[in-house]
């Protein structure tokens, strides 16, 4: 059994700034942006401006003449070809296929015209046609393989060129000359729906969900004392990474590459790499020491990643291509929509006694799964006896929807909170009232220090302190009801759930702990730091284990050549990599006790830490930290720490890691009834995330999140032309986002629950930010404004129209 | 972005030699907020660009601001931030506001009087390469059917329903301003109504400049009695706090005896509504000879709107816009604002 987290807490659980702060406030910290590489070259994407549309015609003639030019490589992967026969003076190639077991006999033969247009690579290397002999196995790029491809959204990626300057890389795109058949799109959800038909997407644009029905929901209505039917909605959001997705690949002499890639999956997108150019795993390095946020965005090398990296195969440069806001915007993913026509009936107690939602959503022309609208109801749906929800994904010809920081659950949390608030309405009781009372309920079953043996207490205890610190019960009054003016004040409420666990897979995370003589000790891992402060969260365990202070660990982060780690995502990072640290310093310090007592004439079992040194608890013996770790002489001790899931799972392991979390928020708000300007007053955020590790961060982590809930509630939305199909607001100008001055006073209350072990938070505190938003304008308008974001024109839109 | 040839001329002489030799093939760079950008997208491909920075320091035509109030003469080269912050400029807080509230402060410290005048539109159509609009010798304005929340309200006898973007327009024009417009060949002065134009087609631009023409200063000055006390106010409805563009815009001037407080010399102008700035004269007449209250505040607000013909997404800006007007002349009057809650 695990020796666990220390009963006694100097470090974990308090207030710590983050040790690469300096860095990155400098500008010290190196992100994949500022990585240039001697002699690098410089890409650019040529993209599809059309909606929809065939590639026609492609003559790349002019762009290979631009002054800088050097490589030129089309999205389609090049395929693996065995040479049957080269003719060097016909200049012809002929190939056939790499023999597969299954399919030896229908081998596919391809003849190919050697010349412009046409690159040969064997070995990750340009080869002529006098470099190639029989059954020699090489990859084939003709350029005029993209006639015919079909492409998708207004960004869809045709081919790169890479170029000596970033200037002359779009120089030689724009000499590019193509040609398209323009095809029909449809960028709007709703034109889905009206026309079942459709087909300009991949799969067919209409993708039906299934039905899903508990209880009665018919005899539930009939025992309503109210019901409300009602539309919800909520629009496509981007992901805006303040670092654009992109990288500088090299390959080195040897055939290895190394990527400085900005990514929240340093092993996974050296995985991929790897794959794509057949190059063994162990010589594809990706390095993220610093990166600029992904939220879910930047699991892998994406289309520019396999681009750069073939386009500096071919020039045997280094390349890098980095987004521009742009293709940011419209390329690297987004949050899909959520609409939903909803009825919810319920009784002056507060009891739901159904809820019925027929909703929809569109993720773009791809990412159908990240829709995500099956957790409906949210929260409540343990406690409501009788729902049904059916939901639809539309796909439409925009960028492809990717993971969005808590995927799916703000628009579940949007479409349940909202016709909570507006049952209650109908109801005349305050909404907190029905929440309380559909609170999932203890799972009697459950140990008592788990989520499912408790969240009932938690979640009302998180609604106490929120009531509390939020002032609820002087702020609240019935919607509409409250001062009389132009400027209505609301106040509104949502909750929110997650998982948080450590991380799945059957391959543990790891972590290195190695104690040097001098006393200077390095943690080690792939893992990376996409903003949650990870690199600080691995020095704090040690150095609490090791009675040292962070800023003495060096802490290596973000190579994936440093042990196996699994992608940020799902809230998982600091739920494995803590405990992983953990143990790994535990069996650091047991190392260097066993290979230093025996020199001090200790028994390494009498041996213990303090803070700055190492003590006899026998003899009452004590060596400085550096005195002990000297003795080591020219020895080393190391440790490493595994964790994941599975090891989480184990009995005894419940207080090192667990899962599920909740979170209440409450936002108050003034509205402007004559503009609809909606100016936030105050936002407060309880979240319970099993043992804090560094408060400060979590805090920070919590009020990011708020803010980009603030963001969704209020501002964020991707629109796109219906006639051209291209999104208007590509950029930081019209898609907007708040800053200093429209964010609010955020409170942020962390439940500190030490017993449960570490819990991830990256995700829970941005899910019902929005939908409290939308139930306090709401509260102040007592007229709902059923689709974010809360623009001024819906705000007037729906005053206009006048109430439920 | 295209190649171009760059000049730094020595001397507002040189910039308009330059200018005058480039037959319409120039653009000027200031603050370079709006043209740089414009290159970037593709937007804008001239094949000259002409620098105002000067060699040693700003020419002293374009860069001070100076006078004695009610006149005060602003150099086109002038910064925003020190519009905002002028002590000479303080009787007129229609201005130095409008001005405090641009974008954010990097772009205050870099954008200039004569390029918030002169800056081309924001529409989201016209701003993107791949799309062929009025502007661009396209045959249709997107804007009519499409996404136009943001587009005009004023839309009768427009074919392209862009608004100007100046947020200094609608207060110079109700501060009586003039603007100094010179040339290789001459100057001119001109009123600042007369500088804006609704473009319909390529080549057109929402000023009245020639091609070889600078926009070199701009004179505020006001027809005030003596003895008479002038009021003055913007009013913007802005989504957000921070960087962002108005939606709807209103500014206001009138004086006032002393002891009374019945509006005279009204002028209201209305921004972000339009293809160009508008003056408000039916608005301006409902107030002229009232005493100005809440009530004749309103009555002027709805004259303002007249005439108005919102497109499919933005009959809210009608609403914003009486909201804008009504709140300038009650801030300029020094009423405490109702709607601060």
């Amino acid at each position: 059994m695990a020796e666990g987290w220390p009963k006694k807490r100097r470090l974990l659980g308090t207030k710590i700034r983050r040790i690469d702060g300096p860095d990155k406030s400098t500008g010290r910290a190196k992100y994949s942006y500022d990585i240039n590489r001697p002699g690098m070259l410089y890409g650019a994407i040529l993209r599809c401006p059309h909606a929809h549309a065939k590639i026609t015609r492609l003559d790349t003639a002019a762009a290979k003449k631009v002054p800088g030019f050097k490589a030129l490589a089309i999205v389609l992967p090049p395929k693996d070809w065995v040479v049957v026969k080269a003719d060097e003076t016909g200049k012809t190639l002929e190939l056939k296929s790499v023999p597969s077991k299954k399919q030896a006999d229908k081998a596919e033969k391809r003849t190919v015209t050697v010349g412009p247009g046409v690159t040969i690579l064997r070995g990750n290397k340009p080869v002529t046609l006098a470099d190639l002999k029989a059954d020699d196995v090489v990859q084939v790029e003709v350029e005029q393989d993209v006639i015919g491809r079909e492409l998708f959204y207004a960004g869809d990626e045709i081919l790169a060129v890479a170029a000596d300057t970033e200037e002359h890389a779009k120089d030689a795109l724009r000499a590019i000359q193509i040609e398209y058949q323009v095809l029909e799109h449809v960028v709007d959800p709703a034109e889905v729906l009206a026309k079942p038909g459709l087909r300009t997407t991949p799969l067919p644009n209409l993708s039906p969900g299934k039905e899903f029905t508990k209880g009665d929901p018919a005899a539930g209505f009939k025992a309503a004392e109210a019901v409300v039917e009602a539309s919800y909605g909520v629009g496509v959001i981007s992901h805006q990474c303040l670092e654009t997705h992109g990288l500088v690949a090299e390959w080195d002499a040897d055939g290895g590459l190394t990527v400085w890639a900005s990514t929240q999956a340093t092993v996974a997108t050296a995985a991929a790499l790897a794959g794509r150019f057949g190059v063994p795993p162990g010589k594809v390095k990706c390095i993220t020491h610093y990166m600029g946020g992904g939220f879910g965005s930047k699991f892998g090398p994406d289309v520019q990643g396999f681009l750069a990296a073939d386009l500096a195969r071919r020039t045997g440069k280094a390349v890098k291509i980095m987004l521009d806001r742009e293709e940011e915007v419209i390329a690297a993913g987004n949050r899909p929509s959520a609409y939903g026509k909803v009825k919810i009936g319920g009784k002056k107690d507060g009891t739901i006694t159904a809820y019925v939602i027929d909703c929809y959503g569109t993720p773009g022309y791809t990412g159908g799964n990240t829709v995500n609208l099956n957790f409906l109801p949210y929260v409540y749906q343990d406690a409501i006896e009788n729902f049904t929800r059916l939901h639809t994904v539309a796909f439409t010809n925009a960028g492809g929807a990717r993971a969005m920081r808590a995927p799916g659950h703000p628009q579940n949390c949007i479409l349940t909170e909202f016709a909570i608030d507006d049952l209650a309405a109908k109801l005349e009781i305050d909404p907190v009232i029905i929440r309380r009372k559909n609170l999932p309920p203890n799972n009697p079953k459950a140990n008592k220090i788990e989520w499912a043996g408790r969240r009932n207490d938690i979640y009302n205890e998180q609604i106490d302190i929120a009531l509390k610190l939020s002032g609820w019960k002087e702020k609240w009054h019935p919607p509409g009801k409250g001062k009389s003016g132009v400027i209505k004040h609301g106040i509104g409420m949502a909750l929110h759930t997650w998982g948080g666990n450590a991380a799945g897979g059957t391959t543990p995370n790891e972590c290195f702990v190695f104690i040097a003589k001098d006393g200077s000790v390095t943690a080690e891992s792939s893992t990376q730091d996409l903003g949650t402060a990870q690199r600080t969260v691995t020095a704090i365990v040690v150095a609490e284990i090791l009675g040292l202070e962070p800023t003495d660990i060096i802490v290596k982060i973000g190579e994936s050549t440093f042990g196996f780690s699994t992608g940020s995502g799902g809230s998982t990072t600091c739920p494995t990599q803590a405990p992983a640290a953990l143990l790994a310093a535990q069996q650091a310090r047991n190392d260097l006790f066993r290979k230093v007592a025996p020199k001090v004439g200790a028994d390494p079992k009498d041996l213990a830490i303090e803070v700055g040194k190492v003590v006899d608890t026998k003899t009452k013996k004590e060596w400085s930290w550096k005195e002990f770790c000297a003795k080591l002489g020219m020895d080393e001790a190391q440790g490493k720490g595994e964790w994941n899931l599975a090891i989480s799972n184990e009995p005894g392991n419940e207080n090192i890691s667990s899962g599920q979390v909740g979170g209440v928020q409450t936002a108050e708000v003034l509205v402007d009834t004559e503009t609809g300007l909606i100016r936030l007053q105050h936002i407060v955020a309880v979240q319970d995330c099993g043992l804090v590790v560094n408060k400060l961060a979590c805090e920070s982590q919590v009020a990011g999140g708020v803010i980009m809930g603030i963001n969704y509630a209020l501002f964020e939305e991707n629109i796109i032309d219906k006639t051209t199909g291209r999104q208007v607001n590509a950029d930081m100008e019209f898609y907007k986002l708040g800053g200093l001055k429209d964010m609010p006073k955020i409170t942020v209350h962390m439940q500190d629950m030490p017993e449960r072990g570490v819990i991830g938070i990256g995700e829970p505190p941005t899910i019902s930010t929005a939908a409290a938003i939308g139930n306090a304008v709401f509260n102040a308008l007592g007229v709902r404004v059923p689709i974010l974001p809360l623009t001024p024109k819906r705000v007037l839109d729906a005053l206009a129209k006048g109430g439920l | 972005m295209k190649n171009f040839t760059y000049y730094q001329p020595t001397s507002l002489h040189g910039v308009l030699k330059v200018l005058d030799e480039a037959g319409g093939k120039a653009e000027i760079l200031a603050g370079g907020t709006d043209l740089l950008d414009r290159m970037k997208e593709y937007v804008a491909q001239p094949e000259k660009v002409i620098s105002l920075v000067g060699f040693s320091g700003p020419f002293k035509e374009i860069s001070a601001i100076a006078g004695h109030p009610p006149t005060v003469t602003i150099g086109a080269g002038v910064k925003l931030v020190n519009i905002a912050e002028s002590e000479l400029l303080r009787p007129y807080p229609a201005l130095t506001t409008a001005a405090a509230q641009i974008a954010g402060p990097q772009i205050r410290n870099m954008g200039t009087l004569g390029g918030s005048l002169c800056q081309r539109n924001r529409c989201w159509y016209f701003r993107d390469e791949h799309v062929q609009c009025l502007l661009k010798g396209g045959r249709r304005c997107f804007a009519h059917d499409g996404e136009n929340q943001y587009h005009a309200i004023f839309t009768q006898g427009h074919p392209c329903v862009i608004v100007h973007p100046s947020t200094l327009a609608p207060p110079l024009m109700v501060l009586g301003a003039t603007c100094e417009i010179r040339s290789h060949k001459g100057q001119r002065q001109i009123p600042i109504e007369q500088l804006f134009q609704a473009p319909v087609k390529d080549g057109q631009r929402e000023h009245t400049l020639a091609p070889n023409e600078l926009l070199v200063s701009v004179t505020v000055a006001p027809k005030i009695p003596p003895g008479a006390i002038f009021r003055n106010a913007s009013y913007e409805v802005k989504q957000k706090e921070t960087s962002d563009w108005p939606i709807v815009q209103a500014s206001v001037a009138y004086y006032t005896e002393a002891k009374r407080h019945v509006a005279q010399g009204v002028r209201i102008a209305l921004g972000h509504v339009a293809p160009t700035p508008l003056l408000s004269p039916g608005a301006a007449k409902v107030l002229e000879g009232q005493e100005v209250n809440e009530k004749t505040a309103s009555a002027a607000a709805e004259a303002a709107v007249e005439g108005a013909r919102p497109l499919s997404q933005n009959a809210y800006k009608v609403q914003q816009l009486k909201v804008a007007v009504r709140r300038a002349i009650l801030l300029a009057s020094g009423a405490k604002p109702y709607w601060e809650g």
